[in-house]
C-alpha cells in the first residue's frame, strides 16, 4: 500500500494517509521538519530533521518507527541539517549542513563514514541517482554538483582528484531550491528549481545544461513524470506549471517557452510536490496546510488531506507492506524481528578510535530460501544402481547373505563329491588290488 | 477380481486401486516369497514411477466419487502401508532396506490425513533403523533420507510445528552419534541431509545440542579425508548451526571461529611463499589486540591432525565454502560481520601466486612449491566464491570497502589465466557493476575492456573447430606477450584491431586459445559495462569496444547457428555452447547499439542483417533474441515525439519541429543533439517571437496517413517501374526525413526532392563524400562557418566505410543500388541531427552542384537569420 507523509515546517507532527483509500493513518508526533528533511530510510522507518527556528545554532534529527507515534531516537549532528536522504536500500543517511558541509552517516550503526565540504553555503537539497551510486546537492549559492559516492570513499583516487565532484553546475543564479531525478542511472538528467525563477533540465552523462525554462514565478518545488513526457513545477503563485520535456507544445497559452499549461487550485504558494507513479497521481502540498492530490489526466483533484496549520513543506510517498493478517503476523514478525527495533543515533563527529568497528559492518543478511527437497526417489536410484554394479562394499553386505547360502550349498556339493570321489578310490583300489592278485596268480601261473 | 470391470480409460478413478493391489502382488516381497534382489534391482524404479504418476497413494478427489470407491482405495493404501511396516520390521536387510526406500515415497505421496495420522509410528520405526548398531550401510542411508523427507513434509504443516520439533529433537542425538561414529563416507552423507533438513525446518530443536553438533561437523570437516561433496554437506550444516541459537552473537562468533581457524590452516600452508608478517596481520584482524579469542573451532578438545606432506585445501576450501554459505542464507538478526578480516582473507590468498620471496628462498624445497602452485588454483577459485558472496550479502554496504576490492580485483585480473578464474572474475565485475552502478563504472571500464578484449581477440578453441576455412591476415601481434598491455588505447583503429581476430591456422599457439566460456563470460560482462556504463566518460574506449563487438557477433554467425537441441553424445554442459557464444555476442551487439553515445551507432546495418538472420534462421533461443532486439532497435531507428494525448485537446496547436527533439536527448544524448537542443530552443524562441505558426505537426500526420502512397508512386515511377523491391520502411524513412524539413521548406520542394533521390544513384559515390563536408558545415550551426566541425568529421569517417562497403558491393543493377542507397541513406542520415537532415539531404542529392544550391537551404534554415 502507498502512504502519503507530510510534514510541516511548524509543529504539526507527521500525517500519514493512505492514498488510495484516503483514510488517515498514526500521526506521529513533535516535528516541525526543514525543506527536504524527511526522508523514509528504506521504508522501515521515518526520518526527520528538525529545525525550530531558521536562525538557531543546532537542530537535530528524530527517527520514528512506523508503529509508535512518539519519536524514539533523537541524533544531535555538529552543526543544523536541512536536507535528509536516504539511498533506496535505507543503508546510508545523507544530511546537508548549513555550512555547506555534507555528512554521511551508516545507518545500521550511526556512524559518521564521511563528511566533506561540498558547498560554500548551506546546502539546500541531496538526492541519490536511481543506482544510488550518485549523490546529487544543491545549495544556497546557486550551486549543483554531483559526487560519486566510489570517489568519497576512495582514499587513494581523491587525492589524485583535482576535485571531489564529478560536475559543478553553477547556471543557477541563486538559491537551488528544489532537485528531482530522471530515470536511468549514469545516462538521466535531473530538473533543478531556483529562486531565479528558472527550472534547468541537465544531462548526468554530458554534464551540461540541456533546457532553460524561465517561470512567471519563483519555483519551490519539482516532479518529474516518469515517462519523462513533463515535469511539474510548484511556483509562489500558487500554481503548479506543467513543462514540457518530451512532448509537443504550445507557444501561446502566454506563461512562456515550453511551458505547456497549469494546474491551479491553490491560493497559497505550492511549497512541495511528488509524483505517486501508481495510479499516475500528483501530490501537492501548499503553504494553506493542505495536500492536493491531482489526477494528471483528467487534471482534477481527487482527493485533499488536511495535514495542518502551516505550511506543508514535505510530502513523501512510501511503499508498505500492507499490514500482515492477525494469523500470519506473528511468523512474520518473529522472522524480520530486527526491522522492529530501530538504530542507534547519528554520531556527531567520525570517530576514528574504534577500529575495530572499521572493521565490521552491521549487515542484514538476504533473506533467501533454500529448502531441503525430497529425495527418497533419487536415492532409489542411486542405491539399485549401485547394488547393480556390485561393486561397493555397501552393496556387497547385502549379498553376504547370498553368498553364504551359496557357500553352504557348494559345501554339500563339495561334500557330496568327496564322497562320489571316496567311493570311486576304494573302487579303484579295490580294482586295482583284484586285478593284482589276479595278474599276480596269471604271472605266476605260466 | 476386477478384470471383469470395465474402465473408461487411464485416468478413471477406480482402476488406481486396482493397480496398487496389483502393485503390492507382484513387486513387493513377503514372508512367504523371498526376495530375489537381482530382479527387484530392475523392478523397484518402475514402481515408485508408476505410482508417482498415477498417484496411487493420494486417496484425493475422494469427495467427487462414491463411497464404495473410496472405501476400496483405502483399504489398497492400507494394506500398502502395512506390507511396507512388514517389510521394515524384517530382519534381512533388503526387505528392509526396500521398506525403508518406499516408506520414504509414501511420506511423500500419501494423503494429509494419512501422513498426520501416522508420522509419528512411522517416525519411530524408522529411527530404530539407525540406531542398532550391526545393521547394513545402505539401510541407514535410506532411512536417514526417509526421516528427511519425512519431515519436510511434516515441515509443511504449521499446525504440527511444536510436535515436530520434539521429534526432531529425539533424532538429534542419533544423528550426530551417526557422524561421530560412522566413518564409512556415504553414511556421513545420508547424515548430512538429515541434520541440513533439521536445522533448515526445525532450528530450535538443535538448540540443545548446539556444541556437540559443532564439534561434530567440524571434526568432520577438519580432517578433511572426504569428498568435496560431502564436506560441503557439511559445511552447509555447520553454516546454517547457528540458526538454532536464533541470537544476535552465535553468527559473529561462528563466523570468527571458522575465519580463525582458516587462517591457521593458512599460515601454516603459506610457510615459504609469502611474506612473513602476513599471519600476524591477519590474526590482529580477526582478534582485535586486548581481546580473547574465542574457542577455537569444534570446541578446546578437538585438535585436528595435521599432516604436513599434504596441504590442507580440501580443509581450507570447505570451510571457506562455509563462510559463504553463511553470508548467503538468511539469518533472523542484522549481524556483524568481520568484513576487513574476510576481504583480507580473499586478498592473502589471491597474492599468493607460488613464487618465493627473496627472504625465503633457502627454506623452500622445490617439492614444496610444486605443492603448494599444484593447491593453489583450487584455493583461489574458493576465495573469488568467498568474494561473490560478500558482495552478495553487503550490496550497498561494501561501498566504503568498494575502492579496496576493485583495486583487488584489477590487480588480481591481470595475472589471472585459468579459465574457470577468469569467468569467476567476469562475473564479479558483472556483480559489481551492477550493484554499484556508473562509480563503479567508471573505476572498473578499463581493467574490464583490456581484459575482455584480450580474450575475444585471441584464438578460441572450438572457433578453429567450427570454421577452419576462417583465415584472416596474419596476426604476428598475436603471439607477443606485450598483447596483454592496453591494446585498446584509443588511438588503434578499429580496422586493424579486427583482423587480429583471424585465428592462424598454421601455427596454433596453445597459450592465446581462450575457451569459448570465457568468451561468454567476457561478452556478458562488457554487456552489462554498456547498460551501466555506456553514458559516462566513455568517450575513450567506446568505438574501439563496439568495433570489436560487431566483429565478435559477424564471427559467432557466420558458421551457422548453433543447434540448441541436446546432443546425446555430449556431456550435458557443452550441448548448446555455441548458442551461448552467439547469443552473449549478439546480446552484447544489441547493449552496444541502444547505450547512450554520442554518435550514430557505426555498425547498425550489419547488425541489423545480422538479427535479421538470426530471427529467419536461428533457434528459438537466439531467433527469440533476434526478435527483441530488432523491436529494441526500432526506437533507435525511428525515434518517437508523440503527443501527449491528455495535453493535446487542451493545448492543441502545431509544434515546432525542433520539440521533436527531445528523445534523442534522453535516449541518445551526445554533443550533437545537445547542441541541436539548443538550436531548437532558439529556434521555438524566434519563431514565438514571429508568432510564425506552421502545421508541420498537422502536416506529418497527413503525411503519414495519406500521402505515402503517392510518394511511393512518386518514387517508383521513373525507374523502378518493374522492380519495386524496396520495403515500406525505406520509404517511410525518405518521408521522414522529408518532414523533418524547416517549416520553410514546402511541398513542392520535397517532392522535388523525392524525384531526385531516385534519379541520382548512378553517381552518388561521388556525392556521399561531399555531402559529408556539406554537412559537417551544417552540423556546426555557424551555417556562414562551418569549416571546423571536428567533433562530427570523426563521425564521418566511422560511417564512411560502411558506405563505400555497400557501394562497393552494389553492382549494375538498380534495384540493388536503390537498397544500397537506402542503406548509405540511413547510414548518413542517421549521423546527422533531424533538423539538418532534409538540408544535407537536397545537399546530398544535388551533388555535382551542391554549392550552388546551398545558399537556398540555408534561407530555408530559419536558424541564418538568427547568426
Amino acid at each position: 500500500m502507498n502512504i502519503v507523509v507530510a510534514s510541516s515546517s511548524v509543529d504539526g507532527g507527521i500525517g500519514c494517509w493512505d492514498l488510495q483509500t484516503g483514510a488517515e493513518q498514526l500521526r506521529y508526533k513533535t516535528c516541525a521538519s526543514t525543506p527536504h528533511g524527511l526522508t523514509s530510510v528504506g521504508s522501515r522507518f521515518l526520518a526527520c530533521s528538525q529545525l525550530r527556528d531558521p536562525s538557531a545554532t543546532s537542530g537535530h534529527v528524530l527517527y520514528w518507527s512506523w508503529s509508535k507515534p512518539q519519536a524514539q531516537v533523537k541524533s544531535f549532528p555538529a552543526e543544523p541539517i536541512k536536507p535528509l536522504a536516504a539511498n533506496s536500500e535505507g543503508t546510508y543517511i545523507v544530511g546537508g549542513g548549513l555550512s555547506g558541509d555534507i555528512y554521511l552517516w551508516e545507518v545500521a550503526t550511526g556512524r559518521l563514514l564521511k563528511k566533506w565540504h561540498a558547498h560554500y553555503r548551506a546546502v539546500t537539497c541531496l538526492v541519490f541517482s536511481e543506482d544510488d551510486s550518485l549523490l546529487i546537492s544543491g545549495s544556497e549559492d546557486g550551486c549543483i554538483r554531483v559526487w560519486s559516492l566510489f570517489l568519497i570513499f576512495d582514499d587513494v583516487r581523491r587525492q589524485q582528484a583535482s576535485h571531489l565532484y564529478e560536475y559543478s553546475f553553477t547556471e543557477h543564479t541563486l538559491r537551488v531550491t528544489d532537485i528531482v531525478k530522471g530515470y536511468g542511472g549514469g545516462n538521466a538528467i535531473i530538473v533543478s528549481a531556483s529562486e531565479d525563477r528558472t527550472c534547468k533540465v541537465w544531462s548526468l552523462s554530458r554534464g551540461r545544461l540541456l533546457r532553460n525554462i524561465v517561470f512567471p514565478s519563483i519555483i519551490d518545488a519539482v516532479a518529474l513524470d516518469p515517462g519523462e513526457h513533463v515535469f511539474y513545477a510548484g511556483s509562489r503563485d500558487g500554481k503548479i506549471y506543467i513543462a514540457e520535456l518530451n512532448a509537443t507544445s504550445s507557444t501561446s497559452n502566454g506563461y512562456g517557452l515550453h511551458i505547456i499549461g497549469s494546474l491551479s487550485d491553490h491560493s497559497k504558494p505550492v511549497t512541495c510536490l511528488a509524483y505517486s507513479a501508481e495510479g499516475n497521481l500528483l501530490l501537492s502540498g501548499s503553504e494553506d496546510g493542505m495536500v492536493r492530490v491531482w489526477d494528471v489526466k483528467t487534471q482534477n483533484i481527487i482527493r485533499m488531506f488536511r495535514h495542518a496549520k502551516g505550511p506543508v513543506n514535505n510530502i513523501v510517498i512510501v511503499r508498505r507492506p500492507a499490514p500482515p493478517l492477525r494469523a500470519e503476523s506473528k511468523e512474520q514478525f518473529s522472522s524480520r524481528r530486527h526491522e522492529l527495533s530501530l538504530p542507534p543515533p547519528l554520531e556527531k563527529y567520525a570517530n576514528s578510535t574504534d577500529e575495530d568497528m572499521d572493521n565490521r559492518t552491521i549487515i542484514t543478511l538476504p533473506d533467501t530460501r533454500d529448502l531441503p527437497s525430497y529425495l527418497s526417489s533419487q536415492l532409489i536410484n542411486d542405491h539399485i544402481k549401485e547394488l547393480q554394479q556390485q561393486g561397493s562394499s555397501a552393496a556387497a553386505e547385502m549379498d553376504v547373505e547370498r553368498l553364504k547360502h551359496d557357500c553352504k550349498r557348494s559345501m554339500q556339493m563339495f561334500l557330496k563329491l568327496k564322497k562320489t570321489y571316496d567311493n570311486l578310490q576304494e573302487f579303484c583300489i579295490s580294482e586295482l588290488l583284484d586285478g593284482e592278485q589276479k595278474g599276480g596268480s596269471e604271472g605266476n601261473s605260466p | 477380481m476386477a478384470t471383469f470391470d470395465q474402465f473408461e480409460n487411464m485416468y478413471d478413478m477406480r482402476l488406481k486401486p486396482v493397480m496398487l493391489r496389483c502393485l503390492i502382488r507382484q513387486y513387493l516381497p513377503d514372508e512367504k516369497r523371498p526376495l530375489s534382489l537381482n530382479h527387484t534391482c530392475s523392478e523397484l524404479p518402475k514402481l515408485v514411477s508408476i505410482v508417482q504418476t498415477f498417484r496411487l497413494l493420494s486417496e484425493s478427489e475422494t469427495h467427487s466419487v462414491d463411497q464404495k470407491l473410496i472405501n476400496t482405495w483405502r483399504s489398497a493404501v492400507d494394506d500398502w502401508v502395512n506390507r511396507l511396516e512388514l517389510l521394515l520390521s524384517s530382519d534381512t536387510s533388503d526387505k528392509c532396506w526396500i521398506g525403508i526406500c518406499l516408506l520414504g515415497v509414501t511420506c511423500l505421496e500419501c494423503s494429509n490425513q494419512r501422513f498426520l495420522s501416522s508420522y509419528t509410528v512411522w517416525i519411530d520405526k524408522l529411527l530404530s533403523r539407525i540406531q542398532p548398531p550391526a545393521d547394513s550401510q545402505l539401510v541407514k542411508i535410506a532411512s536417514c533420507t526417509s526421516i528427511s523427507d519425512l519431515l519436510t513434509r511434516l515441515a509443511r504443516f504449521p499446525e504440527v510445528k511444536k510436535d515436530g520439533n520434539l521429534l526432531a529433537g529425539k533424532l538429534v542425538q542419533p544423528v550426530l552419534k551417526l557422524l561421530n561414529e560412522d566413518s564409512v563416507e556415504a553414511v556421513l552423507d545420508g547424515a548430512a541431509n538429515l541434520l541440513y533438513t533439521i536445522i533448515t525446518f526445525f532450528p530450535a530443536s538443535i538448540h540443545h545440542h548446539y556444541d556437540r553438533a559443532e564439534a561434530a561437523l567440524a571434526s568432520k570437516i577438519l580432517s578433511g579425508k572426504y569428498s568435496t561433496k560431502t564436506l560441503k554437506k557439511l559445511g552447509c550444516c555447520l553454516a546454517l548451526l547457528p540458526k538454532s541459537k536464533g541470537d544476535k552473537d552465535s553468527w559473529p562468533l561462528m563466523m570468527q571461529k571458522i575465519l580463525i581457524s582458516i587462517s591457521d590452516h593458512l599460515n601454516e600452508a603459506f610457510q615459504g611463499v609469502e611474506e612473513e608478517g602476513k599471519a600476524d596481520e591477519a590474526r590482529r584482524l580477526l582478534v582485535p589486540p586486548g581481546k580473547d579469542p574465542p574457542s577455537p573451532l569444534g570446541g578446546t578438545s578437538f585438535k585436528a591432525a595435521r599432516n604436513s606432506e599434504r596441504l590442507p585445501a580440501s580443509t581450507v576450501s570447505s570451510l571457506m565454502f562455509c563462510c559463504c554459505k553463511m553470508l548467503t542464507s538468511s539469518y533472523p538478526f542484522q549481524v556483524t560481520a568481520p568484513i576487513r578480516s574476510m576481504l583480507a582473507l580473499v586478498e592473502r590468498l589471491l597474492m599468493v601466486d607460488g613464487s618465493l620471496p627473496h627472504t625465503m628462498l633457502p627454506f623452500m624445497t622445490s617439492m614444496q612449491q610444486e605443492l603448494i602452485c599444484s593447491e593453489l588454483p583450487l584455493l583461489h577459485a574458493c576465495s573469488l566464491e568467498l568474494l561473490i558472496a560478500i558482495i552478495k550479502a553487503m550490496r550497498s554496504q561494501l561501498l566504503p570497502h568498494a575502492a579496496y576490492v576493485v583495486r583487488l580485483v584489477t590487480r588480481y585480473f591481470r595475472s589471472c589465466a585459468p579459465p574457470e578464474l577468469r569467468i569467476k572474475l567476469y562475473s564479479i565485475a558483472r556483480m559489481l557493476l551492477i550493484s554499484m552502478g556508473v562509480g563503479m563504472a567508471i573505476y572498473l571500464a578499463p581493467d574490464v575492456i583490456d581484459n575482455a578484449f584480450n580474450d575475444l581477440n585471441s584464438l578460441g578453441c572450438e572457433e578453429v573447430e567450427t570454421s577452419p576455412a576462417k583465415i584472416g591476415p596474419s596476426t604476428g601481434a598475436l603471439v607477443q606477450p606485450s598483447n596483454r598491455k592496453r591494446k585498446h588505447g584509443a588511438k588503434t583503429g578499429p580496422l586493424e584491431k579486427l583482423d587480429t581476430t583471424g585465428p592462424d591456422v598454421e601455427t596454433p599457439n596453445m597459450h592465446q586459445m581462450t575457451p569459448i566460456t570465457v568468451k561468454i563470460a567476457a561478452l556478458d560482462t562488457l554487456e552489462v559495462l554498456l547498460t551501466v556504463g555506456g553514458a559516462s566518460k566513455s568517450e575513450s574506449w567506446r568505438s574501439s569496444i563496439d568495433s570489436l563487438l560487431i566483429k565478435t557477433a559477424t564471427n559467432s554467425c557466420k558458421g551457422g547457428w548453433g543447434n540448441e537441441e541436446d546432443n546425446i553424445f555430449l556431456p550435458h554442459e557443452s550441448t548448446s555452447i555455441w548458442t551461448d557464444f552467439q547469443l552473449s555476442s549478439l546480446r552484447a551487439l544489441l547493449a552496444s547499439f541502444l547505450a547512450p553515445t554520442c554518435v550514430r551507432p557505426p555498425y547498425l546495418s550489419q547488425g541489423l542483417e545480422l538479427f535479421r538472420r538470426g530471427k529467419q534462421e536461428a533457434g528459438i533461443k537466439v531467433a527469440g533474441f533476434c526478435s527483441y532486439a530488432l523491436l529494441a532497435l526500432e526506437v533507435l531507428i525511428h525515434p518517437r515525439a508523440l503527443p501527449l494525448d491528455d495535453f493535446y485537446s487542451a493545448y492543441h496547436n502545431s509544434a515546432d519541429g525542433a520539440s521533436h527533439r527531445f528523445p534523442e536527448i534522453t535516449h541518445f544524448s551526445g554533443q550533437k543533439q545537445d547542441t541541436m537542443f539548443f538550436n531548437g530552443m532558439r529556434t521555438t524562441k524566434q519563431s514565438a517571437a514571429e508568432s510564425h505558426h506552421d502545421d508541420l505537426y498537422d502536416r506529418w500526420l497527413q503525411n503519414e496517413n495519406i500521402p505515402v502512397e503517392n510518394l511511393e508512386d512518386h518514387i517508383s515511377r521513373p525507374k523502378l517501374g518493374e522492380k519495386p523491391c524496396a520495403n515500406d520502411s525505406s520509404f517511410t524513412n525518405i518521408v521522414e526525413v522529408s518532414e523533418q524539413e524547416p517549416a520553410a521548406a514546402n511541398s513542392g520542394a520535397l517532392e522535388r526532392t523525392i524525384d531526385e533521390i531516385t534519379v541520382q544513384p548512378p553517381n552518388f559515390q561521388e556525392s556521399i563524400p561531399k555531402s559529408h563536408e556539406i554537412v559537417s558545415a551544417e552540423v556546426s550551426m555557424i551555417p556562414a562557418v562551418g569549416r571546423n566541425a571536428e567533433g562530427t568529421e570523426i563521425e564521418y569517417k566511422r560511417s564512411s566505410p560502411a558506405c563505400d562497403q555497400d557501394m562497393v558491393s552494389g553492382d549494375d543493377v538498380l534495384a540493388d543500388k536503390v537498397d544500397v542507397f537506402e542503406n548509405t541513406h540511413g547510414n548518413t542520415c542517421s549521423t546527422l541531427s533531424n533538423a539538418e537532415k532534409s538540408i544535407a539531404y537536397v545537399g546530398h542529392l544535388e551533388s555535382d552542384s551542391s554549392m550552388d544550391s546551398f545558399p537556398d537551404i540555408v534561407d530555408a534554415d530559419p536558424d541564418t537569420d538568427s547568426d
